[in-house]
This record gives C-alpha cells, sequence and structure tokens, in this order.
C-alpha cells in the first residue's frame, strides 16, 4: 500500500485554482519529484499535505488513513516532516535549540518537570541534546551547533532545516526546493544526503528546480502546471514527454522537439 | 570613540589573553566602588528617618568630631575617593589608548587593605569608644553596622582587584561570586534591620519585577504583545481580597491565597487566550488592552456583589503566624516576597531552558514553521498567557494583602504600561535585564520623580540658585520619565541587558542599514 496518497486534492484561493484534482501516490522508500514552472501549485501542494492550507475538496491520506483538515502538528505527529522554499528556521535560537524543537512533539517533559528540572527533565534534555548534536555532525554542521540560526551561512541553513526535520523522527520528508541558492558542491553533497536518507529509508517527496539533481535522485517525477498534474513517470518517460516540454518551453518548443 | 569604548567592554580585546578580562576586571572595579559609595551614603539616607533629626552632608561638615576620628574620617574619605573614581580613570586611560600602570595598581592596593583596617578602627571606636565618627548621629546599632561592613567590603574588593589582577582574571567566576555575596546575603539582612517605608520600597519592588517577570514570558518569550496585562494583577488581588477580608467574612490563610490567586489569574490568562489565538501584534495588543479596561470596570460596577465597587474592599487580613506578625512590619513581607521572588525567578529560568521554553521562542520567530514542526501552537500559547497570568496574580495576592485595601484604581493602563516599560527598558526576553529593569525602574517611579522637587529646593538653597526652587518638577515628572525612556531606547534599543537575540538583531540591523546607504550612493 503506498504510504501517501492524494486522491483528486483541490485547493481554491477565492477565484484562483491553486490546485486542481491532483492525484497521485508515493510508495515507502520511494522518491518522487514534483516539477513544473512557477506558480504550478508544487508549494501549495506542499501546505496541502502538511496541514498549513486546509483542502477544499478531495483526500489526502496517510497510510490509509484520511489525514485532511488535521492541523499541521497532528501531521508532524503522524510522521510527515518539511522544509520550506525560504528557509523559515528559527532565526535566534541555536542550531542544536532548532533540531531539538524538531523534538518537541515525542518528548515526555511537562511544563512542571521543566520547572522543577525533575530527573526525567534532566535525563531527556541530555539524550535530546545528545541527539540534536549527533544529527548535527551527521549533516556537517557540528562547528555552528551554538550559533543562532541567522548566523549560519546560506547553505548550512538549508542543512539545518533538514536537520530539523529529521528530529520529528518522520516517515516521510517534504523537502520543497532543497538546492535553492546552493553551489554546485553542495548540490552534490545534497544529492549524496538525499540518496542516504533513501537507504536509511525514507520516503522522500520533493520539489526541485534543478533538473540534473532531480533526474538523477528521482524514482518517479510529477509534472504540475496551473494547478493540474500533466505527467507523472519515470525521469526518462517525463523528459520527453511533450506536454512537460511544452508547459515549460511552451507550444512551439514542443513541436520543435517533436519535428528534430 | 564609540568602536574603542565597544573594544574597551569586550573581554576579547585585539592584545590577546594578557588584555583580555579587562572587562570583568572593570566590572570589578565598579563593584568595590559601588560597595563604597552604598556604604558611606546609606547612613544619610536612612538617618533622618532613624534617628528622627534633619541629616545631611553638611551637617556632617560642620559638626565634624574632632581628635582622632577626625584624622581617621579624612583619610578614609581619600582612600575612598581614591578607590570610587578609579574605575572612571581607567575609562580615560584606555579610552586614550594607555594603562594605568603597576605602581597605580600597587596604590590602590595599599588604599584598599589600609581602608579595611582603617575602617575596622573606626568600628571598634564607635563600638568601644561610643564615638560616632563617620556616620553621625543614627541609631546605635543596627544601619550603621551595615554601612561599616559594606565599607570594609569595598575596601576589601578593591585591595583584590587591584592587588591580584591576575588572579581575579583567572578565577572570574569566583571572583564575581564573591562580589555579588553581600548583594545576595548583606543586603537582604541589612534590610530586615531597615526602617519601613525602605522595606515598603523593597515589597513593592518585589511586586513590580514579578509581574515583569510574568509579563516577559508572554511578550518575551512567546512574542505576543499584551497591553491589558494589570487585569491578571486585579484578578489576584481580588481573589486575595474577597478571600481574606470581612467582605465575604471568608479568613484563608495568605500562603494559601498565593496559589489561589495564581490559579484563578492563569485561568483568566486562558480565558483571554483562547479568543486571541488567532491575533497577531497590534491586533493582539488591542484585545489585551480592551481586556485590561474591562477587569478594573467590573471591579467598579461591583459585579455580582464580589467587588466592592469603586471604594474596593479594605480591611484584607494581613497574616499572623506565631512571631510572625505581617502587621507590625513590612518586614515580613519583604521575606515573603524575597523568597517567592527567587522561586519565580528559578522557576521561570528552568521552564525558559525547557522543551516548553524552546516551543515559546519557536512560536515568536516563526509560527508557521512551529506548528510545521510539531509544536500545538494553541497550548503552547494558552500556556504562555496562563503562566505569565499566573505570576501577576500571586503578585496581585501580595499586593492586597500587603496594603489591606484594594480598589479599581490601582489596575489602570497605567500600570499595564509601567510594567511593559520595565520589561523592554530592561531587555525583553532577559530575565536579568527584567530584573535590572525593574530595580531601576521602580527605584525611579517611586523615590527619584517623587523626591525631584525636594531636590531642586535642596540644591537651589546649597547653590544659591533661587529659581531653580521655583520649578516645579512634581508636574513634569511623566514628562521626565518619557524623556528618559525615549532617550533610552534611542542610545540602549535592546534594553539594558538585552538578549543575546535582540543584541545580534540589532547588530546586523545596523549592517545592513548602512549597506543601505552604501547602495543609495552607489
Amino acid at each position: 500500500m503506498a504510504l501517501l496518497e492524494l486522491d483528486s486534492v483541490t485547493k481554491r484561493f477565492g477565484g484562483l485554482l491553486a490546485v486542481s484534482s491532483v492525484s497521485f501516490n508515493l510508495d515507502r522508500g520511494e522518491i518522487l519529484s514534483m516539477i513544473g514552472p512557477n506558480g504550478a501549485g508544487k508549494t501549495t501542494a506542499f501546505n496541502c499535505v502538511t496541514g498549513l492550507f486546509p483542502i477544499t475538496s478531495g483526500q489526502i491520506r496517510l497510510d490509509g488513513v484520511s489525514i485532511s483538515g488535521l492541523p499541521p502538528h497532528r501531521i508532524t505527529k503522524l510522521g510527515i516532516a518539511r522544509t520550506f522554499q525560504n528557509i523559515r528556521l528559527f532565526a535566534f535560537m541555536t542550531a542544536v535549540d532548532n533540531v531539538m524543537v524538531g523534538a518537541h512533539w515525542w518528548m515526555k517533559e511537562r511544563v512542571w518537570d521543566g520547572a522543577f528540572k525533575t530527573k526525567r527533565a534532566r535525563g531527556e534534555e541530555r539524550s535530546v541534546q545528545q541527539r540534536a548534536l549527533s544529527l548535527l555532525d551527521q549533516l556537517g554542521l557540528s562547528r555552528y551547533a551554538g550559533s543562532y540560526a541567522r548566523e549560519m551561512p546560506y547553505g548550512l541553513q538549508r542543512k539545518l532545516e533538514i536537520a530539523r526535520a529529521l528530529a520529528t523522527q518522520p516517515r516521510l520528508l517534504l523537502l520543497d526546493e532543497p538546492a535553492a541558492g546552493l553551489n554546485s558542491q553542495e548540490k552534490v553533497e545534497l544529492m549524496q544526503l538525499i540518496a542516504r536518507l533513501r537507504d536509511e529509508g525514507l520516503t522522500i517527496l520533493l520539489i526541485e528546480h534543478d533538473m540534473r539533481l532531480v533526474m538523477e535522485v528521482s524514482h518517479r517525477i510529477v509534472v504540475l502546471d496551473h494547478g493540474e498534474k500533466i505527467a507523472e513517470g519515470s525521469p526518462a518517460e517525463v523528459r520527453t514527454n511533450p506536454r512537460v516540454i511544452e508547459a515549460y518551453l511552451g507550444t512551439g518548443a514542443s513541436e520543435a522537439t517533436r519535428s528534430a | 570613540m564609540r568602536k574603542r569604548l565597544a573594544a574597551f567592554l569586550s573581554t576579547e580585546a585585539e592584545g590577546g589573553p594578557s588584555t583580555a578580562g579587562t572587562a570583568v576586571f572593570w566590572i570589578l572595579g565598579c563593584t568595590a566602588s559601588g560597595f563604597l559609595l552604598i556604604g558611606w551614603l546609606l547612613p544619610w539616607f536612612v538617618g533622618p528617618y532613624d534617628a528622627g533629626v534633619g541629616f545631611s552632608a553638611q551637617d556632617a561638615l560642620v559638626s565634624a568630631p574632632t581628635g582622632i576620628g577626625t584624622i581617621l574620617i579624612y583619610v578614609l574619605a581619600v582612600a575612598m575617593v581614591v578607590l570610587l573614581l578609579s574605575p572612571l580613570a581607567e575609562v580615560v586611560m584606555r579610552l586614550r589608548g594607555r594603562t594605568l600602570g603597576r605602581r597605580a595598581d600597587r596604590i590602590r592596593l595599599y588604599l584598599g587593605i589600609g581602608g579595611v583596617v582603617l575602617t575596622g578602627v573606626v568600628w571598634l571606636l564607635y563600638r568601644v569608644v561610643q564615638e560616632e565618627p563617620l556616620f553621625g548621629q543614627v541609631q546605635p546599632g543596627e544601619i550603621s553596622d551595615s554601612a561599616i561592613w559594606l565599607t570594609m567590603y569595598g575596601f576589601a574588593l578593591a585591595a583584590l582587584v587591584y592587588g591580584a589582577r591576575r588572579w581575579v582574571i583567572g578565577r572570574q567566576t569566583l571572583a564575581f561570586g564573591t562580589a555579588a555575596l553581600p548583594f545576595g546575603v548583606f543586603l537582604p539582612l541589612m534590610f530586615h534591620q531597615a526602617p519601613d517605608f525602605l522595606l515598603w520600597a523593597a515589597g513593592s519592588l518585589a511586586i513590580y519585577m514579578l509581574l515583569a517577570l510574568g509579563l516577559n514570558v508572554v511578550v518575551g518569550f512567546a512574542g505576543l504583545l499584551d497591553l491589558g496585562y494589570a487585569a491578571f494583577f486585579a484578578i489576584g488581588a481580588y481573589a486575595c481580597a474577597s478571600f481574606a477580608s470581612p467582605i465575604h467574612n471568608i479568613h484563608w490563610p495568605l500562603w494559601i491565597l498565593i496559589f489561589v490567586g495564581a490559579a484563578i489569574a492563569s485561568l483568566f490568562g486562558a480565558i483571554l487566550g483562547a479568543p486571541t489565538l488567532r491575533l497577531r501584534g497590534d491586533y493582539l495588543a488591542i484585545v489585551t488592552l480592551g481586556f485590561g479596561e474591562i477587569i478594573p470596570d467590573l471591579a467598579t460596577n461591583n459585579v455580582f456583589n464580589l467587588t466592592g465597587g469603586p471604594n474596593g474592599i479594605s480591611g484584607i487580613d494581613q497574616p499572623h503566624w506565631g512571631f510572625l506578625d505581617f502587621s507590625e512590619s513590612p518586614r515580613w513581607y519583604y521575606w515573603s516576597l524575597l523568597l517567592v521572588s527567587i522561586a519565580v525567578i528559578v522557576l521561570l529560568r528552568n521552564i525558559e531552558r525547557s522543551r516548553v521554553g524552546r516551543a515559546w521562542v519557536a512560536l515568536r520567530e516563526d509560527e508557521v514553521a512551529a506548528a510545521a514542526t510539531g509544536i500545538n501552537t494553541t497550548t503552547t500559547k494558552l500556556l504562555a498567557f496562563a503562566i505569565g497570568a499566573s505570576v501577576s496574580g500571586l503578585a496581585g495576592a501580595f499586593y492586597g494583602s500587603l496594603v489591606t485595601v484594594v480598589t479599581p484604581d490601582d489596575f489602570s493602563f497605567s500600570v499595564s504600561i509601567a510594567v511593559l516599560s520595565i520589561v523592554v527598558l530592561g531587555g525583553i526576553g532577559n530575565i536579568a535585564g527584567v530584573i535590572l529593569g525593574s530595580v531601576i525602574l521602580t527605584f525611579v517611579i517611586f523615590w527619584a520623580l517623587p523626591n525631584m522637587d525636594a531636590w531642586s529646593t535642596t540644591l537651589s538653597s546649597t547653590v544659591h540658585v533661587p529659581a531653580l526652587a521655583n520649578i516645579d518638577f512634581g508636574s513634569y515628572t511623566y514628562i521626565i520619565y518619557g524623556i528618559a525612556l525615549i532617550l533610552m531606547m534611542l542610545f540602549r534599543p535592546g534594553g539594558l541587558l538585552p538578549s543575546r537575540a535582540r543584541r545580534i538583531e540589532l547588530e546586523s540591523a545596523g549592517e545592513s542599514e548602512s549597506l543601505a546607504a552604501v547602495q543609495g550612493i552607489a
């Protein structure tokens, strides 16, 4: 059974149909990329999946259970974590605290535990901090553990966002343009990271404009345009799909490629 | 100039480890000066009330005792002035790029040691010979003793700081601990003997500090602007008044009422929080403002015959447990408030560094990201409102018991604003800053502003400028207060002790501003 199912999901903002009856499935351990021109509704789809926007109609299911209409933190608890296109870190928290916020929902510490520093609170704080530090270490961020997120270089901020998402112990990771603004070296590292996460059994839904990265890491690709799904398939299939070429380059271009 | 000052104040001076710790050293020097100053001035502040006789610096000079005492005074005074001014001298020399050198250190070491010994002699004279050279005519014993101890402490600290520079720099924590010891131990003990008016001031200071600490949870940690915070103060005070006065004939003890007040206030905090969950910034501020107006109005209108209307509730019980008679002197309120404040500070500090504290800051920084990272924004916000309000309710219960009368006028908008300005002035989101802010602002509001008239009269007769006496400072208090706040925000926008976050934010704001200027030119 698929891990995530989108069943004719529609999102309407007033007169604007941002996502129009989009359906696709995401299997366990799969990397699925969502591509499409700017304004195609990719990020809106992400926001629908993570509960930031209520959907207008349709169904989103995780493991066969409907999650549409749940608040974002409940969806995170069910195992969906995400990063943001325009980095949304907690700017004035240290890197390690940013990651520790990811552990918020599964920590058992209550307010009074924290206030009175009970044994439980101290033990859990320590172990969570250790985990956060090792997560930072794995992503090569340990040097910045004590700095504020906003003091970190841009590329590392993107990584920190991934670290924070991973700290929520997700089954499904949604990455919204993780390569935006990275240099080629950082992109290679990102690709390796994504491959490693996949090997660890994480399912990944990816929005990305960097086609090289998309083609290399994805198992399947979904193409959106004007809120509609116009193609779905393996990277090779999508690359040659005339509707995709049309969406990206215009009608003339698809004619040109066909005749070429 | 500014850069140099910054370099001077930073612990990591460019010169490497040799000059590192300059700030530590300088702060300790200032602390020593502070003790000397407090020790010296204390009898003069307290004197008139204790002795019932007008007493001023002028009197001290005119009626200076003769003999050995006089000589001692002048020697001590010289030592004291040198040590008092030396931190200032250090700054001046540093700004000119020079240092005072080892010889100056040596001299100050001797002055410090000499000061300790001579103050000891003075104390002996005063105790044994019953001559009182330094401290004039105050009642024997108490304050003068404290003053002498503080003076001796100041001298000893100065000797330590100037005599053992390297040792101090190597053991900063220990050195700071030693320096802070009198504040932690001696000052509270001194207050025990202080006259009632000082204990009253300390009590109101503690109450304002509790209020500011509670508001700091809402405004500083969680980033929710609350303009009606006095409402929770009122709720706590009225809770105390209702359950410990003849009005409903209920007489519960104060130690239960502080929890009752806190619980009721936190309940109202959650009730106010619920409808405002979707609001942010200005909108939230307006709603909380309305709440802050509604509560005193309800009290004025005597809802359900609970609040006693515009005259409020009077005759609130003051606890009497064995020898602890709270009505006898504000002394016991002072001690209870001291203990409660310490407990509240410790608890809030723990919460700040716990799971919930992180969630608050995350919420303040980015609500959307916080929600997507698994934080339940609803409960987290409500928790901030409830905890902030509970501290205020606790302060309210103490207030009711301390003043024994609560009226709706005590909880007007100006109280909310005063507390908010304490938080902002001290340093939003920084507990230490809020404590400092409450000390300074209560000092200004309750002591400096009301006394301004008297001071100007005294000053005018001293310097023979009669015009000074004619200025009616009493009617300008709020203007002076306002100007002070404006200046403060201009020169130290992050507050007296900005939190690390605010400091970096302001620094980088400066950078991007200058960047914009550069781009504008190009």
